[in-house]
């Protein structure tokens, strides 16, 4: 009776806390985006301060906090600069964002925007007449679904290292790359030719690309029909011959780390290889005027289209200055910011401007990369994007071990039932 | 007189059940019927403040638990299922005092029925003092537990119960509950089962054979260093306990550097000299013999250094009995050293079984659960918990990832709870 007596009560309890459950909210707001109701036109009013969130790195710091101030200078209006490390700049604003303690402006990749959209954390942005100060192939990797979504500040890609001892000059075409790898290639002695990542589709790409692979079909206005996977079609399979070639033939040896990679370049055992601009100093420490650099060599006529990466400033869904952060956005991703940017921090400019200012082109180590920008493709930004590296490695690592290329029809299956199980592809 | 006599009618008269009714209506009003008037001030004071404070926060923590939200970029469907799952608690703590109370009225109204006498105020606190004493102190323990540990298992499972993945991310969509779709996907969808199941089989091979062979050669080696023929066994056991010094994970990258299949020191500069050579990294099959040495090399320092102190420990009476009835030297093993050692130490040696099943750090830093194999989602060498950090971080199924943790956490919890129950020196607790 007690016992029972008691339960009783307590469920009572439970219904009453229950029932008067849930916010008290007008039914109007239901729609959800009652934010930025005033944005017909008029003169918007200026904020005291936007929210900047820059990478930790402290180069890179020191090369926006001048910009800031100018900025500061300029309008008045105050930025605060948070440092957030990239990688969690994404997983943090989807956090405070909603609280009300995110920034105006957020600095990512481009290969993430799929995602941020996805999970609606940023907004289109308008660059106005701007638009075309930037390099082609960094806007159209800012572009999802047609929409801008991103002010590109940074450009990135590969290019190729040589070593001048062992060639005289850089290969220009595949042929004589392939002719240095047959000829110079003594693996008992460890010397190579030519060797470079071959299982990484992120530096493997240019000898898929060139022969008319892709990973999702592209579409006129920027947009990846992601149903459509040019991973298995004639010219990928025309690559993974190239590669199990490589690896069959012992000149490249099976199962290569970077690690080892650079390891025997920098002992001067290897002739040429493939590597981002981010290897140059150590390169160079330990080749000395040895060291050449070059954009990669013509396949089937065509210079090599190496996977470009863009970092660029986006624009918070939560904020609430959207018009000055965008002003904001465009100041620093100027042609003169651009260049004192890549002066302090070292990174290439997307500003087509500063990208083609001689100050860049005829910097001996960046020059060849900034050269091979427009020659590049970027790298797809659709979310699905990320089902894609992990089969796709697979399958070149088993190429590397000599299987056929059917395992490139086997990562191209895979990669739909992980698009598929992963909740996409409708 | 008459006044006496009134106090013991009232006494008889005193109802224990109207006490224990107005303690649930209110809490402490129970009490204030009982006329303890301290008690059912702290009481009342408590009911009150809890209402005030977390009101507001539970009701929307219910709503939010049961809806996961309902207006896509307002409602952040994360915060709410965390929000909903702390009001879970502070709703169990919430009830806990509510029932201590109504206990303690019901109990006290008994006793002073029963003509026990009331208690005076200092008696009235010591007591207090003494009974609470404690669960005064380990009440900051507790709670910190309840966050630390708690909360983010039931936001593990119910984040199993949900669609959340990287098409479905807050807060421009909202998550729902799915129920055991993700459980029944599991096995049911080919890609996931087939890997599953394949993950598994190697994951519980790997617990096997590594952690015994681990146990094994700390056992051997224990055994040979404590010969009272051996000399220097100080340097000896130095030396045999170093691979534990070194962190593991330094020592498994160099290891995963010497078994590089054409540069590595293993190939290139000791099985040269045989003629041999191991595609170490690149085939699975080799990749699991060489997880397992270095499992083994990583783990038995461990295993020794217990055995070493547990086999000092053992009198010499023992050993002199079973020579004066004639033991040999296996008997006295397998009858006096094996049990001595099992019974001391059998709790730590499960514990190295279960840690070796979530050794995360070994497979993924040797070589990222490759080799690769046809066909197959995870990697060749992937266990289940680095197949789950493939799929959180690579992935983002978020939903799978903590379906197969909770996988994991009941065969690691199943397999501990049964070993514990039947070890011994868990049953007599102290009394070796």
């Amino acid at each position: 009776m007690k016992k029972a007596l008691s339960v009783f009560l307590v469920f009572l309890l439970m219904v009453g806390i229950l029932s008067g459950c849930g916010p008290d909210r007008d039914s109007e707001s239901k729609t959800g985006d009652d934010q930025n109701t005033n944005n017909s036109g008029e003169e918007v009013e200026k904020p005291d301060k936007l929210v900047v969130w820059v990478n930790d790195e402290e180069k890179q710091k020191e090369a926006l906090e001048q910009i800031f101030n100018k900025y500061t200078e300029e309008t008045g209006i105050e930025i605060e600069m948070v440092e957030v490390s990239m990688l969690d700049q994404i997983q943090n604003l989807s956090l405070d964002g909603p609280a009300g303690k995110g920034p105006d402006v957020f600095f990512q990749p481009h290969d993430r925007i799929g995602d941020i959209v996805l999970q609606g954390l940023a907004d289109p942005i308008d660059l106005g007449d701007e638009k075309e100060d930037y390099s082609e192939t960094a806007i159209s990797a800012v572009t999802y679904d047609g929409e801008t979504y991103g002010a590109p500040l940074v450009v990135e890609t590969y290019g190729m290292f040589y070593n001048k001892d062992r060639v005289s000059e850089a290969p220009k075409t595949f042929e004589e790359l392939q002719k240095i790898a047959d000829e110079q290639t003594n693996a008992s002695n460890e010397e190579y030719g030519f060797l470079m990542e071959a299982a990484n589709l992120y530096f493997i790409w240019p000898f898929f690309a060139s022969n008319g692979a892709y990973i999702f079909k592209r579409g006129d206005d920027g947009s990846y029909d992601t149903n459509d996977i040019g991973l298995a079609n004639e010219g990928a399979k025309k690559a993974g011959e190239i590669i199990r070639n490589w690896f069959d033939k012992g000149q490249i040896p099976v199962g290569i780390t970077p690690d080892i990679m650079n390891g025997l370049f920098k002992d001067g055992k290897v002739s040429v290889v493939i590597n981002g601009p981010w290897m140059a100093r150590e390169y160079q420490d330990a080749l000395g005027d040895k060291l050449g650099i070059s954009i990669l060599p013509e396949i089937d006529g065509n210079v090599g289209k190496s996977f470009v990466g863009v970092k660029s400033w986006m624009l918070s869904a939560y904020s609430e200055n959207k018009e000055w952060a965008v002003d904001f956005m465009k100041f620093i991703t100027n042609k003169e910011n651009s260049l004192t940017y890549f002066e302090i921090a070292g990174e290439m400019p997307a500003n087509e401007a500063a990208l083609t200012d001689p100050l860049v082109t005829d910097d001996p180590i960046v020059g060849a990369f900034a050269e091979q920008v427009q020659y590049g493709e970027p790298m797809p930004s659709v979310p699905e994007m990320q089902q894609v590296w992990e089969p796709a490695n697979k399958a070149l690592e088993l190429l590397s071990k000599g299987e056929d290329t059917g395992v490139l029809d086997e990562a191209v299956d895979q990669i739909k039932a992980n698009i598929i199980a992963s909740g996409g592809g409708q | 007189m008459s006044k006496v006599k009134n106090e013991t009618r009232d006494k008889s008269r005193h109802n224990p059940k109207l006490a224990m009714i107005l303690s649930i209506l209110y809490a402490g009003l129970g009490q204030l019927y009982n006329r303890r008037y301290g008690k059912a001030a702290v009481l009342i004071i408590v009911e009150t403040a809890y209402l005030i404070a977390f009101a507001d926060y539970m009701n929307i923590g219910f709503w939010g638990l049961v809806t996961l939200g309902e207006i896509p970029m307002v409602d952040h469907s994360i915060f709410l299922l965390i929000q909903g799952l702390i009001s879970v608690l502070l709703l169990a703590f919430g009830l806990t005092v509510y029932i201590i109370n109504v206990r303690d009225a019901y109990k006290e109204a008994t006793e002073i029925r029963n003509g026990k006498k009331r208690p005076s105020w200092s008696e009235a606190l010591r007591h207090a003092w003494d009974t609470g004493f404690p669960y005064i102190f380990i009440t900051p323990g507790v709670v910190m537990l309840m966050f630390v540990t708690f909360l983010p298992i039931m936001f593990m499972i119910a984040l199993a119960f949900t669609n959340y993945n990287q098409y479905n991310s807050p807060p421009r969509k909202l998550l729902d509950w799915v129920g055991f779709e993700n459980f029944v996907n599991l096995v049911k969808i080919d890609i996931w089962s087939d890997t599953l199941f394949s993950v598994l089989a190697w994951t519980l091979i790997w617990t096997l054979v590594a952690t015994t062979l681990q146990i094994a050669l700390g056992l051997f080696l224990a055994l040979l260093v404590n010969d009272p023929r051996i000399k220097g066994k100080r340097i000896i056991r130095t030396i045999l306990i170093l691979p534990w010094a070194v962190p593991a994970f330094v020592t498994i990258l160099i290891f995963s550097a010497m078994f590089n299949d054409q540069f590595g020191a293993i190939n290139k500069d000791i099985l040269s000299i045989f003629g041999l050579s191991f595609p170490w990294l690149t085939d699975p099959f080799y990749t699991k013999i060489a997880l397992i040495m270095i499992q083994t090399w990583l783990g038995f320092p461990f295993v020794f250094a217990l055995f070493t102190g547990v086999l000092q420990s053992i009198s010499k009476d023992w050993y002199e009995a079973a020579e004066v009835d004639g033991g040999n030297r296996w008997q006295k093993f397998q009858y006096i050293t094996l049990p001595h050692i099992l019974y001391a130490t059998a709790p730590l040696l499960i514990m190295q079984y279960t840690g070796n099943f979530n050794n995360f750090n070994i497979i993924y830093l040797f070589n990222q659960g490759g080799p690769a194999v046809r066909g197959q989602n995870a990697g060749g060498t992937d266990i289940l918990i680095s197949w789950v950090y493939k799929l959180t971080f690579e992935t983002n199924n978020y939903n799978m990832a903590a379906a197969i943790s909770i996988i994991i956490g009941l065969i690691v919890i199943g397999f501990a709870f049964f070993q514990f129950r039947r070890t011994r020196s868990f049953k007599e607790e102290g009394n070796i």
